[in-house]
């Protein structure tokens, strides 16, 4: 028994580790500043408009959800009925298990038709993707502050709505960041829903959401089948970026939640 | 207000304590003829958790600035009643009130009271410790504050050393008043939440078992405080402690439990006459140790 549990974790272990061996061998002889300043339409040397499309459809997409999501947060758990928060909750769950793809075609049949194939669709896209990770998760850290804390406040006399805000919040401050960015770090890797509605581009686009843009998975996707060792190479550094920028948020929301002061 | 003198209690503080047995309720109607010189007076209230009746028909009389025990086996409906006081008991959910809960003559629940000013009116201190956890010592004392609208920092400053010090902390923390107030230890975290509590400057402070989570030194400390908080406020303070009932308080009302589990008032009395001599024998039995 004890022998073959170990065997199937070590053939559990082995694709992870291969993975990550294989991208950063192949990525690494790509890795250079030329990747991050030149976009393929001036130099084919860099994926300057991939790195920088993902980063600013990402954060368009955080910046326009959060405070909804927060907000929404704040209502299921603070203020709704427990008949609307169960029935709100089992929406967002049903939310968070949609397949990207079909977020995606929603977002094609739906959004595109308005604001055409651009940056604004994918924002879109993406962030009806983020959106119940952020609710869900907030709402996770606002149940950790215990009920005591809010009884304080109120037996001090400040009205309900000050007590969320600025005692409830406040306590779950830094639980309601870790919801913002595990939603970052999950809608940066989003590939199906950019390819049905921003598809890309050579060009740098800076702040125009009007017109398409690029990003890190949609550079992977066109790039990866290439002939070329170049191209295949960026697909390759693409893959890496995405991955450590990934990892790097995922590290920040760990440390995050074992520093947490609710609990 | 009736003559007042300094007598030493039993815990070596100087406080004042009225000369009439305030508490006996034929006593208290001769000493405060009309009614609104009551802090508290409570007619017939009954408090209910959905349909189950916790509370069932007390009436009660409390004199301004003296201490008050309510005593009693678990699940007796004191710290129901003590909620009703301050209007936290509609804060869960399928709760109601009956009955009429004057403070000062006004009805707390009347139609254009706001709950909110009835809080502030009445404050509390809980069983367990529960200063707010991402804030220092200097903001928790502060917080009812400056939530309630006070920006000025020479009077958050001052108010703040002012409540610390009548909550007998000031010494212990007045080097470190911005580091979190969960870095102190439960009695004094206790006594930061009654200088909270008194931050706002009260007329009525409850204590929901302010002491069952502390240690006997800790809990000698708040009893100490408690005899001189009685000096400016007027103290309801519910207790599973007998002793400390009869160390700390001036009048003492015992509750128990009818056949359908809903709490009610058995007597009150001065607190010497009910440790002594009760009129009830159910309360001479709750205080000889003979059920609850």
């Amino acid at each position: 028994m004890r022998l073959s549990a170990l065997i199937a974790t070590i053939a559990a272990i082995i694709p992870l580790i291969a993975l990550i061996y294989f991208v950063i061998v192949r990525a690494i002889p790509w890795l250079d500043a030329e990747l991050f300043v030149n976009n393929p339409l001036d130099k084919p040397s860099g994926i300057s408009n991939a790195i920088f499309g993902s980063l600013q459809l990402t954060t368009a997409a955080i910046l326009a959800v959060s405070p909804i999501g927060v907000l929404a947060a704040i209502y299921l758990n603070e203020y709704a009925s427990p008949r609307v928060a169960s029935w709100s909750e089992l929406v967002i769950d049903v939310m968070l298990g949609v397949p990207s793809i079909v977020v995606g075609m929603f977002a094609f049949m739906v959004v595109v038709p308005q604001l055409g194939v651009s940056a604004g669709s994918g924002v879109v896209a993406i962030g009806i993707l983020m959106l119940p990770i952020v609710v869900r998760t907030t709402q996770e850290v606002l149940r950790l502050v215990p009920s005591s804390v809010r009884e304080a406040s109120l037996a001090l006399g400040v009205p309900v709505w000050k007590t969320v805000i600025f005692v409830v919040c406040r306590t779950a401050f830094s639980g309601i960041l870790t919801a913002v960015i595990l939603a970052y770090s999950r809608g940066l890797g989003e590939t199906a829903p950019l390819l049905l509605t921003v598809r890309g581009t050579f060009a740098q686009n800076w702040l125009d959401f009007g017109t398409t843009m690029n990003a890190l998975p949609l550079t992977i996707y066109s790039y990866s089948g290439a002939a070329d060792s170049r191209t295949l190479g960026q697909a390759w550094a693409a893959a890496l970026l995405l991955m450590v920028l990934a990892l790097a948020l995922n590290i920040v929301v760990r440390a995050r939640t074992v520093n947490s002061r609710v609990a | 207000m009736p003559s007042d003198e300094s007598i030493k209690t039993s815990t070596g503080v100087t406080t004042s304590r009225r000369t009439e047995p305030v508490s006996a309720e034929k006593a208290a109607d001769d000493a405060y003829p009309t009614s609104s010189k009551y802090a508290l007076e409570l007619n017939n209230v009954e408090a209910f958790y959905g349909t189950f009746r916790a509370v069932a028909g007390v009436s009660l009389k409390i004199a301004p600035k003296s201490v008050t025990a309510f005593i009693g086996p678990s699940g007796c409906g004191k710290s129901t009643l003590l909620r009703v006081l301050n209007r936290m008991h509609e804060t869960l959910p399928g709760t109601s009130v009956k009955g009429q809960t004057l403070l000062d003559g006004v009805d707390l629940y009347g139609p254009k009271v706001d709950p909110v000013r009835a809080r502030r009116l009445v404050g509390m201190v809980f069983q367990k410790p529960n200063p707010f956890p991402t804030m220092s010592i200097f903001e928790n004392v502060i917080s009812g504050l400056r939530l309630g609208g006070v920006r000025s920092k020479s009077e958050l400053e001052s108010v703040a050393e002012t409540s610390l010090r009548k909550a007998a902390i000031w010494d212990e923390v007045k080097d470190k008043l911005h580091q979190p107030g969960t870095s102190l230890s439960g009695g004094q975290q206790q006594r930061l939440c009654i200088a909270r509590t008194i931050a706002v400057k009260p007329e009525i402070v409850l204590m929901d078992e302010p002491c069952s989570a502390l240690d006997p030194l800790a809990t000698l400390k708040v009893e100490e405080l408690v005899r001189e908080l009685a000096v400016d406020y007027t103290i309801v303070i519910v207790t599973h402690n007998m002793q400390q009932a009869s160390r700390v308080s001036d009048t003492t009302a015992f509750f128990s439990m009818d056949e359908q589990r809903a709490g009610y008032l058995v007597e009150m009395d001065a607190t010497s006459k009910i440790f002594t001599n009760p009129k009830e024998s159910l309360t001479e039995g709750y205080i000889a140790g003979r059920f609850g």
